[in-house]
């Protein structure tokens, strides 16, 4: 009897794990593409959700300003902003940044402008992106080319200048499954972007050879690569970007 | 019954194979928690809350050195086996939180108390506090508002506080800690990482020695003085060895890869 339970648990697991949720996340509308509502305190302080875009924000600083200088976490709601620390000078009103100054600051006036409730906040502003280079997902632009070509020239930093962050390995990750061509990572087009921390060594550790882990289930759960390829960077519905001999 | 033991065995390894890893940012410490230690050898045996140690407060006062050199205490936590006797004897926390007057004039609060009776239980919370709310007779903000800021881990640059004198460490104890000579300079020195590419990182001796004195980092953390007869990777550190044994937990955290690799890659 135990022994029958044990193997319908163990089942259950190998079941869980193989057919866990393989549907890619629904195609948001190219605005609203990585587009997030910040909600940790503002509904129950009777404030409406703060909207943040950042396709709107990619055009002028690379993620690094914000992921890594001003310290804002990868995931929606687990940063502790707050109305007193943004007015502080930190989070969004950074000097440089919605300080009043460069940008909008958070005087009572403007607390509507990012406090929508909405993700279509910034629509009108979308028809700004139309000479940029087309990708078929996602923003519906190629942000690494519009970078390379000079279309945008996002700031790297805001006060602590970058070091060189020319690493540029290429590393070929062959798949687990037969007849998948092996995936490429540049780290080149990330670096332009990031900084070595924002995924070392918390989403990738830096251990050569354990590409084992990545299993493309994991990533689309929203591990690994799926952290920002699935909500802000470009989408996984584009198989063929990272794995370039699939047909 | 043997089978579905090692069966049993077979989930759990799976189980563990399958989430050792998992891919996605780490939750990470707010400032005022940064460098917070649990102390519990004993502390849930006795019926108390394991010790909270703030060493962010601790560090506005004292050198690294004087704890964890002349004090005794361990790097790793819980790993000096502190008993309340041995506070009681002067030993450990005991040696400064003994009632008496402190370096800088202010009485410092007394620790264990042997024995102790119910009545005591306040005063044991201030430092047996997890999982209690207690006031800290020391608020974080309050202390460190006007210190210079930084990125990560307690968010304050406590080099430049030092520098600025807006902190004045205790570096030794009179009767505890050995007198010593002031410490010659020390070189600073430029490491090569393995992988090419990675700009090279830059050690200050300087910079390491105001707080930590030889003692806490040789021989036992890097063996020897010589450079190069250390050997270590940066998979090493981030599993909390060599430089990873106070970056990571205590000092700056090892978020901050450019504040270590600082010089540009030589071009060959």
């Amino acid at each position: 009897m135990r022994h029958a339970v044990l193997s319908t648990i163990l089942c259950l697991i190998f079941a869980g794990t193989a057919f866990a949720q393989w549907d890619l996340p629904k195609n948001l509308p190219p605005d609203e593409y990585g587009t997030v509502l910040i909600n940790r305190t503002s509904e129950k302080n009777g404030v409406k959700p703060a909207v943040f875009s950042h396709w709107v924000h990619r055009r002028k600083h690379t993620c690094r300003v914000c992921h890594f200088e001003i310290e804002f976490n990868f995931k929606v709601n687990t940063t502790e902003i707050t109305e007193a620390a943004s007015k502080g000078g930190r989070y969004c009103g950074t000097a440089g940044c919605h300080d009043g100054k460069a940008v909008f600051g958070h005087s009572e006036e403007n607390c509507g402008r990012c406090h929508t409730g909405t993700r279509t906040t910034d629509t009108k502003l979308y028809a700004s992106l139309s000479s940029f280079p087309k990708n078929r997902y996602g923003n519906g632009v190629n942000w690494v080319k519009a970078l390379d070509e000079g279309l945008i020239k996002p700031l790297t930093t805001l006060t602590i200048p970058q070091a060189d962050m020319s690493f540029d390995k290429r590393l070929r990750l062959e798949a687990e499954w037969q007849k998948i061509p092996a995936a490429v990572f540049p780290h080149g087009e990330h670096n332009a972007w990031l900084d070595c921390n924002n995924c070392h060594p918390d989403i990738f550790n830096i251990k050569k050879k354990t590409t084992k882990h990545f299993a493309m289930v994991r990533i689309l759960q929203g591990e690994f690569c799926g952290v920002c390829h699935l909500s802000v960077a470009f989408p996984m519905d584009d198989c063929k970007r990272c794995h370039p001999k699939m047909r | 019954m043997k089978k579905s033991v090692i069966l049993l065995f077979v989930v759990c390894v799976l189980a563990t194979t399958v989430f050792a890893q998992s891919g996605v940012k780490k939750k990470r410490p707010l400032p005022y928690e940064y460098g917070r230690v649990l102390i519990s050898n004993f502390s849930e045996q006795a019926g108390l809350p394991a010790v909270e140690f703030e060493h962010w407060f601790h560090r506005t006062k004292f050198t690294c050195r004087l704890c964890h050199v002349d004090l005794a205490f361990a790097m790793k936590a819980g790993g000096s086996s502190i008993r309340a006797a041995d506070n009681a004897k002067g030993f450990y926390c005991g040696t400064c939180h003994n009632g008496k007057k402190g370096p800088d004039g202010k009485k410092i609060f007394e620790s264990c108390s042997v024995p102790w009776t119910r009545d005591d239980l306040p005063k044991c919370q201030r430092c047996h506090s997890h999982g209690k709310v207690v006031k800290r007779e020391h608020d974080f903000d309050a202390v460190t508002g006007k210190f210079p800021r930084e990125r990560f881990g307690n968010g304050i640059n406590w080099e430049k506080a030092e520098n600025d004198g807006l902190i004045k460490l205790t570096d030794e104890i009179p009767g505890v800690s050995i007198p010593r000579p002031p410490m010659a300079g020390v070189k600073d020195f430029s490491i090569s990482p393995t992988t090419q590419g990675i700009a090279e990182i830059i050690f200050s001796h300087k910079k390491h020695t105001v707080w930590n004195g030889c003692e806490v980092c040789h021989p036992e953390i890097f063996i020897g003085v010589k450079k190069g007869t250390t050997k270590y990777s940066m998979v090493e550190i981030y599993g909390g060895k060599y430089c990873g044994v106070c970056h990571g937990s205590v000092a700056f955290p090892l978020l901050d890869c450019q504040r270590c690799h600082t010089k540009p890659v030589q071009q060959l």
